[in-house]
């Protein structure tokens, strides 16, 4: 698969939250103003790429070189936990705007899946160096497209008179399956 | 804390804290692994396997850990776990560990299982922790049979693999796609939410 | 003992205990894992091979792997070939079975897809997609019947079937046996395809 085709398929068609179900947390807990669910979204994408990057080499360089396949989880929930504490005071140091910008979403980033999910995806599909990352870009721009479409959605909601019960978490699950569904059409773009 | 009852520790975790209509963690691997009866419940017991031990573990041992590092402790034990429950299936359950894929070794970010963890284990004595573990662990896996049940039937017309509607049904294949996990969950917890309005109401 | 001390020190414990234990898991589990693996591949190969009884891989490279089937006896009883490339969702994995003389194709079977359920997923069914790819001639290029032929005996002998309502799941399988195929010709002509290879893994 060239370059291209997996980014547009990771941005589109195997989308994180929409076909893979990762990082639904964030997506239904952050997505009730765009502002926030763009924040959130770029603090994915940014710590995702990293992840990329890092868990490759960890994977390739430690534990398939040592053959420690069995330390795989260990391993990377550590560099993960590790990577976005060194992030958060990275970003705090050399920009402020940045870090006010989306430094309170980054402690929620280490418990979510989506992050544990690249990497895991990215150790079983096999990618090289350069697939992996551009394969965590396409996937953190696939995240942030989805938890924005759905910020813009639960705005105009807010105004719409949803039943009781299903304010919330309920309506918000249906519209994530109806995006879903529109998502498939993007099924076969790549070709 | 008022002292309760071993029965009330086990019967929270079903319906008044159900992990996943009452709290709404472990949502990930809920939508992704219903779509068979068998994906939900191997799902369900191996992040029990993982819940329960490590409720266990990390309840015996929280006095020796101090707060700072507590949380980066509980990680460990949780993904030592979850290697064990990864592997086992890979060795015994081929067939099975292929279909789930990387959800398996994803139940170490599982909120469910550090929430338990941070919220209950390193507070309660061992005993409590496992049978608060155990009812957590039921209402995670009665959360994922009733949506696996549904979406297996609807989507395929089948149980458990077996056809049980005939071959006038045409499977909504929906149902077994991505859209049709989040519909269902949505619609199920309005029920949930519904069923709970109710009861108090009354 | 102070704070931080006792915090590496417990950190350490935790660590050392864990990675000595799952160390140990490892271990009992790996061959059996490479095993359970193994047995993966070796079955598709005997699927798509009638009468083999193992398969060595005579060549490797990314997503492309050509195995010989053998007979009980050892003798040369047909090729199989693990090839993958994109689908209309995502990765479609395959084996595809050669005669002897690389002429023909015996059978096809798919390892892996995620194409939509009730549609493009019709590529693992044998009776609407798989059948027609059996003893086609592999001489040249295949191509696709679209709409699909009513019988099979009205198709010639480099035609299959296109699922209804799936044709780009359909094309896709058919872009991976004719990449497959010319790489297994281009092969042949270099002498790359001598059936001495090592034991598939």
């Amino acid at each position: 698969m060239d370059l291209v085709s997996l980014l547009i398929g990771a941005i589109l068609i195997n989308n994180f939250v929409l076909h893979y179900f990762l990082g639904i947390c964030p997506f239904l807990g952050v997505s009730k103003k765009i502002d926030a669910a763009m924040s959130m979204g770029l603090a994915v994408t940014f710590v995702m790429t990293i992840t990329a990057v890092v868990s490759w080499l960890v994977n390739h360089w430690i534990l398939i070189a040592y053959r420690l396949d069995y330390l795989q989880i260990v391993a990377f929930i550590l560099v993960i936990a590790s990577l976005v504490q060194l992030v958060e005071m990275f970003i705090r140091k050399t920009s402020p705007p940045l870090y006010q910008a989306m430094g309170i979403y980054l402690p929620l980033i280490t418990t979510n899946c989506a992050i544990m999910g690249l990497a895991l995806l990215a150790a079983l599909k096999n990618y090289d160096f350069v697939e992996a990352v551009v394969f965590g870009v396409g996937s953190g721009l696939g995240f942030t497209l989805a938890i924005v479409l759905m910020a813009a959605i639960r705005e105009q909601l807010e105004l719409a008179d949803v039943p009781q019960p299903l304010r919330g978490a309920g309506i918000a699950l249906v519209v994530a399956g109806i995006m879903a569904l529109a998502f498939l059409g993007f099924s076969g773009v790549i070709k | 804390m008022p002292s309760k009852t071993a029965a009330e520790d086990f019967f929270k975790g079903l319906w008044l804290e159900n992990p996943i209509f009452r709290q709404m963690l472990g949502m990930c691997p809920t939508l992704a692994v219903t779509n068979t009866v068998i994906n939900g419940l191997a799902m369900g017991l191996a992040t029990s396997f993982v819940l329960v031990f490590s409720s266990f573990l990390i309840s015996l041992i929280k006095k020796f850990i101090p707060n700072q590092v507590r949380i980066a402790s509980y990680i460990v034990v949780i993904a030592s776990f979850v290697t064990i429950a990864d592997r086992f299936l890979a060795a015994y359950f081929w067939d099975i560990s292929k279909a789930l894929g990387p959800f398996v070794p994803l139940i170490v970010v599982n909120c469910i299982i550090l929430g338990r963890a941070e919220a209950f284990a390193s507070k309660n004595t061992v005993g409590r922790s496992v049978i608060d573990a155990l009812g957590m662990s039921a209402g995670f896996i009665l959360a994922l049979l009733v949506l696996s049940s549904i979406r297996e039937i609807l989507g395929s017309g089948r149980f458990l693999g077996y056809r049980i509607l005939g071959t006038w049904f045409e499977p909504w294949i929906i149902m077994v796609l991505p859209a049709g996990a989040f519909i269902t969950l949505g619609v199920m917890m309005a029920i949930s939410i519904q069923v709970e309005r109710k009861r108090k109401g009354r | 003992m102070s704070l931080s001390s006792r915090m590496v020190a417990v950190l350490t414990l935790v660590g050392f205990l864990s990675g000595g234990f799952l160390a140990t898991v490892g271990h009992l589990t790996r061959e059996r894992i490479a095993l359970n693996k193994k047995m993966e591949v070796e079955r598709a190969i005997l699927a798509v091979v009638p009468g083999a009884s193992a398969g060595r891989i005579i060549h490797e490279e990314k997503d492309f792997t050509v195995y010989a089937g053998q007979d009980k006896d050892g003798q040369l009883a047909g090729f199989a070939v693990y090839a993958a490339g994109t689908g209309f969702q995502d990765k479609i994995v395959l084996m595809l079975g050669l005669d002897v003389s690389l002429s023909r194709i015996n059978s096809l079977t798919i390892l892996e897809q995620k194409e939509t359920p009730g549609l493009g997923a019709k590529i693992t069914d044998e009776t609407s997609f798989l059948v027609y790819w059996e003893g086609k001639d592999f001489g040249k290029p295949l191509s696709l019947r679209k709409p699909p032929a009513a019988s099979r005996e009205s198709l010639s002998a480099s035609e299959v079937n296109t699922i209804t309502g799936a044709t780009i799941s359909s094309q896709a399988v058919l872009q991976i046996v004719n990449s497959a195929r010319e790489r297994i010709i281009n092969l042949n002509k270099e002498g790359k395809l001598n059936p001495e290879g090592k034991d598939a893994k």
